[in-house]
């Protein structure tokens, strides 16, 4: 299983360069069933990864790509009038995947985001009163733009919540550009990749992630993180207990890929900027920024 | 009142909470009161309980008043008043009852519960047992439940039951000071102890061994004694009782002049003796049961005639008496008037006897031959051992000799002494008990009724009275192990409960018995050390402790009362610190070491993180450092931490120095 994580960590970093700790945590938020959200500027790879992971983990994938016209039925399917057998029939949208890579979702209108995001939380699709459930596992990955770039609609914070974490890819480092310049066209060389998580190894995972144990001083660190942020003038508002949860969810997960079986603070810390960097009103954009004075001021009890 | 109106309703919670509490209070005094109080308390009672839900049924102001004062009428007529125990007793439960009836606020709750404690404190007025003291205690958890209810609304009844439980436990020290250092009031037990608690089978002042067919023999406990030192053999366990000199050939009866002691200082002890305290339960006659030969006695002990110890006390209270004995003695002379109370006999003797006697060489021989003779009689003809003999209504000593040959201690020593006393050597018949049975678990013995016997006394020149147990001729057992109550219940002679019969065979005998002994261990310490505190044994108690007076004892009492109510104080006002854990408490050990270097974990820096740093500042040291933080992170967040794990940390956290 240790051997399936590492090998899929390797895979993924051959393809997208200096980026090993936003890989880890990627692949950390698909483990722990969550959403992911990758914000960066276009050009960074965060289609790339998407796609990488899909692939490695062996999901069928579509990818939608949002624009300002995209209606929620481009998204969900449609029924459709078929003269020779004179009915309607749906035909499922290209949500109906196991991975979607939701492409510049802040491009598309509040209308199809949403669309969108029901299907996330509920992870079923009603169309015309009939509900048709998403395949298992059903994961998002969507990326967005800055929000200040321009023809973007901000996602609103209940939406943003649904994400269990927010990655920032940057720009790569010197050395990483360079094999990436060198390398060879990375559309072809995710085509050859091989799948390399089976769906029980991944099943087997969660379970495992679901028996990391965590002791009182750690839920009492957690609760303290959670009752900073409530208190603290720095934020607007502070984490929400689904926050709380996805935090729990989060740094179990990590606590798994660093193998071990029970969640210590250095967890907690690893995953809180992309757990915690969308959920709280920011000052500042920067998620590393917006929970540093969590993490400097908080004492590990 | 004038807030009685807008005064808080007591909520059906409360109500059951309460009815539940004092159906328990009352319910022992099914054993202590008529059945018709009782009975109608519980028929107020569950009118109450009906009322709870069916409000309208209650009865109104003018019915309650008439039923009070059926209830005082019905009272007053069994009584004639309000004194004395039973009475009292009766009218504080119907007015608990009737009280019932009118609660409607949580103030009427309160005071019922009040109450209520009164009748609890009644319950003990019956039974002082450590079973009645264990029962008051849930009753007065439930009862303060109910209280508590009202005061705290919490309506979770475990929770309610664990902070009355700790309310409890923190008045045990105060109850504890209260008990030992409040002067006991000395009042007189047998003015409300009834009958009940006192002994109803035991020695009686008259032997007639020919009228009984049966001897119910019973487990009831007569005394215990506690030896300080050796214990004597089981063949010198003669526990003295009545003697029995005087005889009409059926009856026999104490000396009817025994009234004082005639001669005070011819008995001479020689040899060792025994030292031993004994409990005495509550007897209807002041008689004190000793070893053979008591010789120093307790100041509240005479001693008759007949060299049986009486109490000058009341014998209704359980008393303990210090006490020694010397198992060989010499009682010196025979006076005149003695030797003729111990030589007579009734009119006509038969012909059978005199043969009997003369076969015997009663009339040639010295006494001490004719005595083993007699003993060898027994010995070697069909006589048999029995706790169910035949009745003997005409000439019994006549019958059991020639005719019967069955019977048990009473008939041998009867029939012993009076073949003496025909061959003119003066004997007579003493009463007691034998034996008894050694309690391993406390290292008493106990004496019941069963260890019930009767064995003779022969006045022999130069030795003065002397033990002879003819019984022990016939059936030696009896001596060398009592009679024991179990044997007796596995032969099926006497027969106490289904239990105590079942018990005898299968597995669950041993247990049976160390449960049992054990038991009756806890109840003799609880009848000593508790029930028989009383102001001669506080007052020395006290004195041991150095307190010489009351004045003393009382302020004793004022400052432990407040010690104890200043460390709760204290204890329930402490900050609610969390306790950290144990291996945190080592590894700040491990940061103090460190901090002595300038080197400081940071708020919010995680453990591996101030190891690395620490690591890059003094290489010397980073595999410890490094081995201190995984174990602490092992012992701290980990699933499963081993002793092991904590020990080792906390060694590496003691012995961390700083290498540079």
């Amino acid at each position: 299983m240790t051997r399936a994580l590492e090998s899929l960590l390797h895979a993924a970093n051959q393809v997208v360069l200096g980026k090993e700790i936003q890989i880890r945590l990627a692949i950390c938020c698909l483990l722990a069933r969550g959403h992911l959200l990758i914000e960066d500027l276009p050009g960074v790879g965060k289609t790339t990864l998407a796609h990488t992971l899909a692939k490695l983990m062996g999901m069928d994938y579509q990818r939608i790509q949002f624009t300002s016209d995209l209606l929620p039925a481009d998204i969900l399917g449609a029924s459709v009038f078929e003269p020779e057998k004179q009915q309607f029939t749906f035909h499922p949208g290209p949500i109906f995947r196991q991975m979607v890579l939701a492409d510049e979702i802040n491009r598309a209108t509040p209308k199809a985001q949403s669309a969108l995001l029901e299907a996330m939380e509920e992870r079923q699709v009603t169309v015309e009163g009939k509900t048709y459930a998403l395949p298992q596992p059903f994961f998002v990955i969507a990326t967005q733009n800055p929000s200040h770039q321009l023809g973007t609609f901000p996602l609103p914070e209940s939406q943003l919540d649904r994400f269990l974490m927010r990655l920032e890819l940057g720009y790569p480092s010197a050395a990483a550009e360079r094999a990436l310049l060198a390398g060879q066209n990375r559309q072809q060389l995710i085509q050859t990749l091989q799948t390399q998580l089976l769906p029980e190894d991944l099943q087997a995972m969660q379970l495992a992630i679901a028996q990391v144990h965590t002791a009182e001083p750690l839920l009492d660190y957690v609760q303290a993180i959670l009752a900073f942020t409530r208190r603290s003038q720095e934020y607007a508002c502070g984490l929400s207990p689904r926050a709380g949860l996805a935090l729990m969810q989060a740094a179990k997960t990590w606590a798994f890929m660093q193998q071990r079986d029970a969640v210590i603070p250095e967890d907690v810390q690893a995953v809180l900027p992309a757990v915690a960097g969308h959920r709280l009103r920011p000052s500042s954009n920067d998620a590393e920024a917006i929970v540093a004075p969590i993490l400097a001021q908080v004492a590990i009890p | 009142m004038s807030n009685s109106k807008q005064a808080e309703l007591a909520s059906a919670q409360v109500f059951s909470m309460l009815l539940g509490a004092v159906g328990l209070t009352v319910l022992p005094h099914a054993w202590n009161l008529s059945w018709d109080i009782f009975l109608g308390f519980f028929v107020l009672w569950s009118w109450r309980c009906i009322g709870v839900w069916r409000p309208r049924y209650l009865p109104s102001k003018a019915l309650l008043f008439a039923v009070t004062l059926l209830s005082l009428g019905f009272l007053y007529s069994q009584h004639q008043g309000v004194f004395g125990r039973d009475a009292g007793t009766r009218i504080f439960v119907i007015a608990l009852g009737l009280k019932l009836l009118e609660i409607k606020t949580i103030r009427d709750v309160q005071l019922t519960v009040n109450f209520a404690f009164i009748i609890a404190a009644t319950l003990f007025l019956y039974q002082q047992s450590l079973l009645m003291a264990a029962y008051i205690i849930v009753v007065c958890l439930s009862l303060l439940m109910t209280l508590n209810a009202i005061h705290s609304k919490i309506t979770d009844v475990m929770l309610l039951a664990r902070c009355v439980g700790v309310m409890l436990l923190q008045a045990l020290p105060v109850c504890i000071a209260l008990f030992v250092l409040f002067p006991r009031l000395e009042a007189p037990r047998w003015a409300f102890l009834n009958e009940r608690t006192l002994t109803k089978s035991g020695l009686s002042d008259t032997l007639e061994p020919g009228s009984i067919t049966d001897l119910g023999l019973s487990d009831e406990l007569v005394f215990r004694v506690k030896f300080t030192g050796s214990r004597p053999p089981p063949d010198e366990l003669y526990w003295r009782g009545p003697v029995f000199s005087h005889t009409d050939g059926k009856h026999w009866t104490p000396s009817l002049s025994n009234k004082a002691r005639r001669h005070p200082d011819d008995l001479r002890f020689a040899g060792n003796s025994y030292n031993y305290t004994l409990l005495l339960e509550p007897q209807s006659k002041p008689w004190v049961f000793a070893l053979d030969m008591p010789a120093s006695l307790a100041p509240n002990l005479v001693m008759n005639a007949d060299y049986q110890l009486i109490t000058t006390v009341n014998p209704e209270q359980r008393a303990e008496y210090a006490l020694r004995s010397y198992p060989h003695y010499n009682t010196g002379v025979l006076p005149p008037i003695e030797a003729q109370e111990n030589l007579a006999l009734p009119q006509t003797i038969s012909p059978e006897i005199k043969n009997l006697v003369g076969e015997l060489a009663g009339f040639t021989q010295p006494p001490a031959v004719f005595i083993q003779a007699v003993l060898r009689y027994f010995r070697e003809q069909p006589f048999y051992y029995t706790l169910s003999p035949p009745l003997m209504v005409e000439h019994p000593i006549d019958t059991f000799l020639f005719q019967t040959r069955t019977g048990f201690c009473s008939h041998y020593a009867t029939a012993f002494v009076y073949l003496l006393r025909v061959a003119k050597i003066p004997a007579r018949v003493v009463s007691g008990y034998q034996g008894g049975k050694l309690n391993a678990i406390g290292e008493f013995l106990e004496i019941r009724q069963a260890d019930a016997h009767a064995w003779a006394e022969v006045w022999l020149a130069g030795q003065g009275w002397v033990r002879f147990d003819p019984t022990a001729a016939v059936a030696p057992e009896r001596i060398q192990q009592g009679v024991n109550i179990d044997m007796q219940l596995a032969s099926g002679t006497v027969n106490f409960s289904l239990f105590d019969a079942a018990a005898q065979h299968g597995v669950l005998a041993q247990w049976y018995q160390t449960l049992r002994q054990g038991w009756q261990n806890v109840d003799y310490s609880w009848q000593r050390w508790v029930i028989n505190y009383n102001t001669a044994n506080q007052a020395s108690f006290l004195q041991g402790l150095g307190m010489q007076d009351m004045a003393t004892a009382l302020r004793w009492l004022l400052i432990s009362i407040a010690l104890c109510t200043f460390s709760i104080f204290v204890f329930l006002m402490r900050r609610p610190v969390r306790v950290p854990d144990r291996a945190l408490r080592h590894y700040q050990r491990f940061l103090r070491q460190l901090a002595r270097h300038n080197l400081v974990c940071a708020t919010g820096e995680t453990a591996s993180a101030f190891a690395q740093r620490v690591g890059e500042q003094l290489p010397a040291c980073r595999a410890e450092v490094e081995q201190i933080t995984q174990l602490y992170l092992q012992c701290r967040y980990g699933k499963q931490v081993e002793v092991a794990q904590l020990q080792t940390l906390a060694k590496l956290a003691a012995g961390f120095k700083l290498k540079a």
